[in-house]
């Protein structure tokens, strides 16, 4: 049956129609569990949202972070350009004559078809690409449970993409030879690939190649009805997924979360305890999941054996939101359809069945999962919901867990030490408090570590060294400081981390404080991004940013050489929460003679030393390797004489690192204030001899 | 009219635990102040052969309920049978233990006698013919006097493992055994179906008077050894810093510090450990403090009472010399 002629244009309309509802009901149904959701607003800044589309989708920003996403990249492009051009086969569905040269004029139509050409010659090449990668190279991310049915639907989907760009191709080569000599007819000869092509058929008689367009055409036409079809079923759901996922993602510092109603008189329930108590964006996630891996490629947790894959959660929750959405949709009461079908889907446990405990409590908040996501899924949040609900509503955690929020009840700092001492740390140096002296332009908040910690305790001289010396005016709370509360945030317990948030924005807010900084990439996090959920907009700088712009000024001079080799580690909360790359090393280039290196894992790629989230309260048991003595080995490789860090935890993480391996007297942990410092002392100290 | 102080025991396996005796040694206070009996309440599978024994503290007269079904501590069975007991004797001052079990059964037993109740007591006295209790409160940074309103018997307090005085018993003293006659209650909401036990039936870290703990100074497992010994003589037991557990040289259960053991023993002698904050925040509540470490910066000396700044591989062999001697002549 030719295309566009009675009655084939019927038949084509009808098919098209069928193939397009029975999309548009799929779409529906996956809408409606979508609303099943909680409401959450993501409909602000939508100039902004519509450049996040422009950039991360048609430019495919993250995706061609790695090597591998260029396959991707000319898939997806080939993918539309494919589109537009079948837009045109469609047209030629309802009417023979139907061609865009007729609309675009030959000269545009010739490079729309050149680009057409170009573009599925490269997606020929990079399902090839895909193929080899997924059959021969293997990558640990393209590992599955079932793996059979991931490759089996893989392999669906490279075959009907490989055959929709053979057929279009063979299409086209007929219409390039149909339309030599013939008036009305149209083939721009630019499209070379499709005259090349063209060789193949070039004995055929007229009617040879009629019937051979005809067969290209149906063929087209139909496997592209049929993906329309097959896509809502397979994980290139992320078609429909990813781009609204693209638009409504998070604008916001990814270390923020979201705070919770505890006014609520009305809630049943804290936290997430079913799929449906995600808001719909959480939901929505998981419909833009291709299970790429590349979050569990850069998870600390799954890279040393624990209970954990992001991928896979996120995978078990979406297979499980299919699931129980279909039967809540179903209009059954969920209690009645529970024990109807007592195997059934709305029978499993959010916190138990389809996520396991230890996985939740694994995670170390550590961000890589999110950075490296090419369709930005919010992983984080969903762990903490689902802790927020064990917490809030089962008191359910690890007795370590148990240990550390009592004193942070009691004492206002993890170790439970008396909450009087924690000014005791500045005994002996030149500090003012805010209590003796509130006139000051900064309020250096020290945090739990800064005061308590002994190890700390040198970093935080350290520091008041270097801002007395460049001259900053500025105070510490002293015993009135409280602990910031992060930490008992991302274990869970909202309610213990709201209040201690409240009483410290009190205390900082009666001295009329504007400018705070820290020495902690977790108290700046909290008190930069999360604290202006309590009223408090103070001007937040960690210590690597505040130091580098007084080198930068000249307030500050590093007047000593150290002749060593650094390599330098970027904390999380610094780095991929707030985008602090530059600072600490620019701080470390102003040193003289110090040398430095970069591990294969840093920056936006850093790798966790394992203390956030709450783990460093944590025992760390499970899996085959602590995330300290791993990142602890990526540092040892480069043979360094100094790890630098910027955060008391790793400080602690990397040191019990060092004693693990036996290389606690060789090489030493510094914060970069620290290291700062002693290059500043040492110059004092001589210009007094 | 209520009268005496009765205390209940906690007997496990055969045996009474050692805070059974600091209770019955705190009631023999209470009762002599009151000048009323003392008396006991002691359940348990094989109790009844051993409850004579409790004489030896000062108790008058047990009253004993020896089953099967008592063998280990159930809610169900334990709290119903002792309120009925309580209920016929009607003691002024009833005494509990603040162990693990012990906390769980004295919230029962008081709600179920209407009685009021302060719990995990480190003093206890007499005044103007009631109880009062000290406890700690704030993680031990304040301490709350609590009193009983007139009238309202009895006058409960459970008390913290380890703080109250123990007698030195007086086996020649025995206390007058009698079956209490109360009805067994089914039990069948809960079991127990088996007891996971730490290795080498060990002296509970968190009970004990005396830690003698090691760290990574320690420099391998077999010189645990030493601190086995040492901690042997002075009746003590073995702990360790979590950098020690990481190492593979002990278990876990022997961890103190922050995501181990929080302990409060009288005697903590810290050897090879250097003080990290997470091992100070399970120890540093500990009556006296000795650390032996060869670095004089080490930060456990400034939680240390007593510092010996010395090669532990040095110190303690002759340590362990001068103690025995010492123990040999005293």
């Amino acid at each position: 049956m030719q295309p566009g002629y009675f009655p084939a244009n019927i038949l084509f309309i009808l098919i098209f129609v069928a193939a397009n509802g029975f999309f548009v009901f799929t779409a529906y149904k996956l809408y409606r569990i979508l609303r099943l959701g909680k409401p959450e607003d993501r409909f602000d800044r939508t100039s902004e949202r519509i450049k996040s589309v422009v950039t991360f989708v048609l430019g495919q920003r993250r995706v061609i972070r790695e090597p591998a996403g260029w396959g991707h990249f000319f898939i997806f492009w080939g993918f539309v350009i494919i589109s537009i051009g079948s837009l045109e086969t469609f047209g030629v569905g309802i009417y023979h004559g139907f061609a865009y040269w007729k609309f675009l004029g030959k000269g545009l139509s010739s490079l729309l078809y050149l680009l057409q050409d170009l573009f599925c010659a490269a997606v020929v090449v990079a399902l090839c690409v895909a193929l080899y990668r997924r059959f021969v190279v293997k990558p640990e991310r393209l590992r599955y449970e079932d793996q059979k049915a991931a490759n089996q639907d893989a392999c669906i989907i490279i075959g009907l993409i490989f055959l929709l760009v053979v057929l279009l191709f063979g299409a086209r080569a007929a219409e390039y030879l149909l339309a030599q000599g013939e008036a009305g007819r149209y083939f721009p000869r630019l499209a070379f690939v499709s005259v090349a092509f063209s060789s193949l058929f070039a004995g055929l008689t007229k009617e040879g190649l009629q019937a051979w367009y005809s067969f290209c055409w149906w063929g087209h036409t139909v496997v592209i009805l049929g993906f329309l079809i097959y896509i809502p079923f397979s994980k290139h759901l992320h078609l429909l997924g990813a781009i609204p996922n693209v638009f409504f993602r998070r604008l916001s510092s990814v270390g923020e979360l979201s705070k919770m109603d505890l006014e609520d008189e009305t809630a049943e329930t804290y936290g997430v305890s079913k799929i449906e108590e995600f808001s719909w964006k959480q939901l929505l996630d998981l419909y833009a999941c291709t299970e790429c891996g590349r979050c569990s490629d850069n998870c600390p947790a799954t890279l040393t054996g624990k209970p954990l894959s992001p991928k896979l959660t996120i995978h078990h929750l979406k297979e499980h939101l299919q699931a129980k959405g279909k039967m809540l949709l179903a209009q059954q009461g969920e209690a009645e359809a529970a024990t109807a079908n007592p195997e059934g889907e709305l029978a499993k446990v959010l916190i138990g069945d389809i996520c396991q405990h230890d996985e939740l409590w694994s995670c170390t908040t550590c961000g890589n999962c999110i950075e490296n996501c090419p369709v930005f899924i919010e992983h984080i949040d969903k762990y903490v919901d689902m802790r927020r609900y064990l917490v809030l509503m089962e008191s359910n955690f690890s007795p370590e867990v148990q240990n550390v929020m009592r004193n942070w009840e009691t004492n206002s700092n993890p170790w439970g030490l008396g909450f009087a001492t924690r000014g005791d740390w500045a005994q002996g140096l030149s500090v003012k408090t805010l209590a003796e002296d509130s006139q000051v332009e900064y309020l250096y908040y020290v945090g739990c570590a800064g005061s308590f910690d002994e190890r700390a305790k040198k970093i935080s001289s350290a520091l008041v060294t270097l801002l007395n010396e460049a001259g900053v005016s500025f105070g510490i709370l002293g015993a009135e400081e409280k602990c910031c509360g992060e930490t008992a945030r991302r274990l869970g317990n909202e309610y213990l981390f709201q209040s201690m948030a409240t009483e410290l924005v009190e205390i900082i807010n009666s001295y009329g404080v504007k400018k705070i900084i820290t020495a902690c990439p977790h108290g700046y996090n909290c008190l930069k991004n999360e604290y202006p959920q309590f009223g408090a907009h103070w001007e937040v700088y960690h210590h690597s940013e505040f130091l580098a712009t007084l080198l930068e000024e000249g307030q500050l001079q590093a007047q000593q050489g150290m002749d060593k080799n650094l390599v330098f580690h970027d904390s999380c909360y610094l780095g991929r929460y707030n985008d602090l790359y530059e600072e600490p090393r620019t701080v470390l280039n102003s040193i003289l003679g110090l040398k430095f290196s970069e591990m294969d894992r840093s920056r936006n790629k850093a790798f966790c030393c394992g203390a956030g989230g709450g783990r460093m309260w944590m025992e760390e048991t499970l899996g085959d390797q602590k995330i300290n003595d791993a990142r602890t080995g990526q540092a040892l490789k480069l043979e360094p004489d100094i790890i630098g860090v910027c955060c008391p935890f790793c400080t602690t993480m990397f040191e019990d690192g060092l004693k693990t391996c036996d290389m606690d007297e060789k090489v030493k942990v510094y914060d970069i204030a620290e290291i700062l410092a002693q290059t500043v002392k040492s110059e004092k100290e001589q210009g007094g001899q | 009219m209520a009268q005496g102080v009765c205390v209940i025991t906690e007997f496990r396996e055969g045996t009474f635990r050692r805070v059974s005796f600091e209770i019955a040694s705190e009631g023999r206070k209470l009762a002599d102040e009151l000048g009323e009996p003392l008396l006991a309440v002691a359940l348990g599978e094989g109790v009844e052969e051993v409850a004579s024994d409790l004489g030896g503290y000062g108790v008058e007269k047990v009253y004993v309920v020896d089953d099967a079904s008592l063998k280990d501590y159930r809610a169900e069975t334990c709290v119903p049978v002792v309120a009925e007991i309580l209920q016929n004797i009607s003691p002024k001052v009833v005494l509990t233990t603040a162990s693990v079990d012990g906390k769980d059964f004295s919230a029962r037993l008081a709600a179920r006698l209407g009685a009021g109740l302060a719990t995990d007591c480190t003093e206890l006295k007499i005044e103007g013919g009631g109880l009062k209790a000290k406890r700690p409160m704030y993680a031990g940074k304040a301490f709350a006097w609590c009193e009983w309103s007139d009238g309202t018997w009895p006058q409960m307090a459970s008390c913290r493992p380890n703080v109250m005085d123990c007698l030195a018993p007086d086996t020649s003293k025995k206390a007058e055994v009698e079956k209490a006659e109360v009805a067994l209650p089914a039990g069948n909401l809960t079991q127990v179906v088996s007891i996971e036990k730490d290795a080498g039936g060990k002296l509970d870290l968190t009970e004990a008077e005396v830690i003698v703990s090691g760290g990574r100074g320690m420099k391998g497992p077999e010189n645990f050894a030493m601190l086995e010994e040492l901690a042997g003589i002075l009746g003590g037991t073995v702990g360790a810093s979590r950098s020690a557990v990481d190492s593979g040289w002990r278990p876990h259960a022997d961890q103190v510090g922050q995501t181990g053991k929080v302990v409060t023993p009288n005697l903590y002698v810290a050897c090879g450990i250097s003080g990290a904050i997470q091992h100070l925040a399970g120890m540093s509540s500990s009556k006296y403090i000795v650390a032996v470490n060869k670095d004089p910066e080490a930060p456990i000396f400034s939680k240390a009472d007593y510092g010996i700044v010395e090669d532990l591989f040095q110190f303690l062999p002759v340590f362990i010399e001068e103690v025995k001697t010492l123990k040999s002549t005293c």
